[in-house]
């Protein structure tokens, strides 16, 4: 039995709502407030929000889906939530870092190309300039590639296991497969 | 202390402070020592139930693991509630367990123990002789709530018939609390609560 979580931990705006509500905004502003992470009440930082439009930071999110493994839902309203589902918001005064490389690695965003307007020049274009990059660069793409293919399969799984072995886990495969090819190479100039 | 536990709570302290609960007395919250492991809260019986016009202490324990986990809290004040522990004050609600999610505050819990005194729930009791009560004799479960809040929580409803029959038993030389405890548990039968008692 509780007060209806949902209504209880939105903002209420039932008696007298708009008074209070400046009087808890004391020294932050409204804008600010909006950005705050449900979990750790401060700024969002890393942050990521839930199908469901709930902002958080990612390690703080992180933390309660590894507190609850089996019951995996939102800390606000209690709708669905995973790993996969969350979204990363990129802010443009945010940081250049690649995500990835922090602890907890924060799910990537889902990408998709727009519609090719089908000229030939440019798809032209795209094949060449990959095709030299392909080769100058050749284990870095090949490296890069490999990380990204392999992270979904490793990232579902890890929502469940623990993290810090995933990572040795995909570092691990990184490295052997910038051995493969840096061994290809070698054979390509030796024969 | 973990620093995220620590963070919240001084963040929830003044959310609860600057919060309109706060300025009409219906919640309150303070640190107890240094570390914001501890703090005490207090709420008001919400109008229109026995608890009216009395105030509850509440012991509210910070896990390391907060806001991860939920906070331990526990009825410091007596009361009579099914799903409260009429001997220890603990308590049985869901958001204090498995229905716990983060986003949840200080204020939140104690809005939710308010509307736990509004609408008890002895399908899913802490204290069985108390949720038996509130499901068989609700006229009687009533006016013993009330007996305890003013007796426990200044309330302000006194019940002269309750008082002499534990007067009663004090005579015979047991203690008022006990003598209150038996009498309630034994719907205010005097016969069966001096019986209990000497058996
Ligand atoms: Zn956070
Ligand atoms: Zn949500």
């Amino acid at each position: 039995m509780a007060v209806d979580e949902e209504s209880d931990t939105s903002p209420r705006n039932s008696t007298g709502g708009e008074n209070t509500e400046n009087k808890r905004n004391e020294g932050r502003g409204e804008e600010e407030r909006a950005f705050e992470c449900n979990i750790c009440l401060d700024t969002a930082k890393d942050a990521v929000i839930s199908m469901c439009g709930h902002l958080f930071c990612w390690p703080c999110l992180h933390q309660w889906l590894e507190t609850r493994p089996n019951r995996q839902s939102c800390p606000v309203c209690k709708a669905a939530i995973s790993r996969d589902k969350v979204i990363p918001l990129y802010g443009r005064g945010g940081s250049k870092e690649d995500p990835r490389e922090k602890l907890p690695p924060r799910p990537q965003g889902q990408r998709t190309e727009p519609e090719n307007t089908g000229a030939f020049s440019n798809f032209g274009f795209d094949g060449g300039f990959q095709m030299s990059f392909g080769i100058g660069a050749f284990p870095f793409g090949l490296f890069a590639s490999t990380f990204n293919f392999g992270d979904p399969v490793i990232r579902g799984h890890g929502a469940h296991g623990t993290n810090p072995a995933n990572l040795e886990d995909e570092r691990f495969l990184s490295q052997l497969f910038l051995w493969v090819a840096i061994l290809f190479i070698f054979w390509l100039l030796v024969a | 202390m973990a620093n995220i536990a620590v963070q919240r709570i001084k963040r929830e302290l003044k959310e609860v402070l600057n919060s309109d609960e706060v300025a009409r007395c219906s919640i309150h919250v303070e640190l107890v020592g240094e570390s914001f492991a501890e703090l005490k809260g207090e709420i008001a019986g919400p109008p229109d139930t026995p608890y009216e016009g009395a105030r509850f202490q509440l012991e509210i324990k910070i896990p390391e693991t907060y806001p991860f986990n939920p906070p331990k809290v526990r009825f410091v004040t007596k009361i009579w509630h099914p799903n409260v522990s009429s001997v220890t004050g603990a308590i049985c609600l869901d958001i204090l367990k498995h229905q716990w999610a983060a986003a949840m505050t200080l204020r939140t819990v104690l809005l939710s123990l308010q509307a736990l005194l509004a609408s008890p729930e002895p399908d899913d009791p802490q204290d069985a002789v108390v949720a038996r009560q509130c499901k068989d004799k609700p006229q009687i479960f009533h006016l013993t709530a009330q007996h305890w809040a003013n007796a426990y929580a200044g309330g302000p409803s006194i019940n002269t018939d309750y008082e002499n029959k534990i007067r009663r038993l004090k005579d015979l030389g047991v203690t008022e609390m006990n003598a209150r405890a038996s009498l309630s548990s034994c719907d205010w039968d005097l016969e069966r609560a001096t019986e209990q008692i000497f058996s």
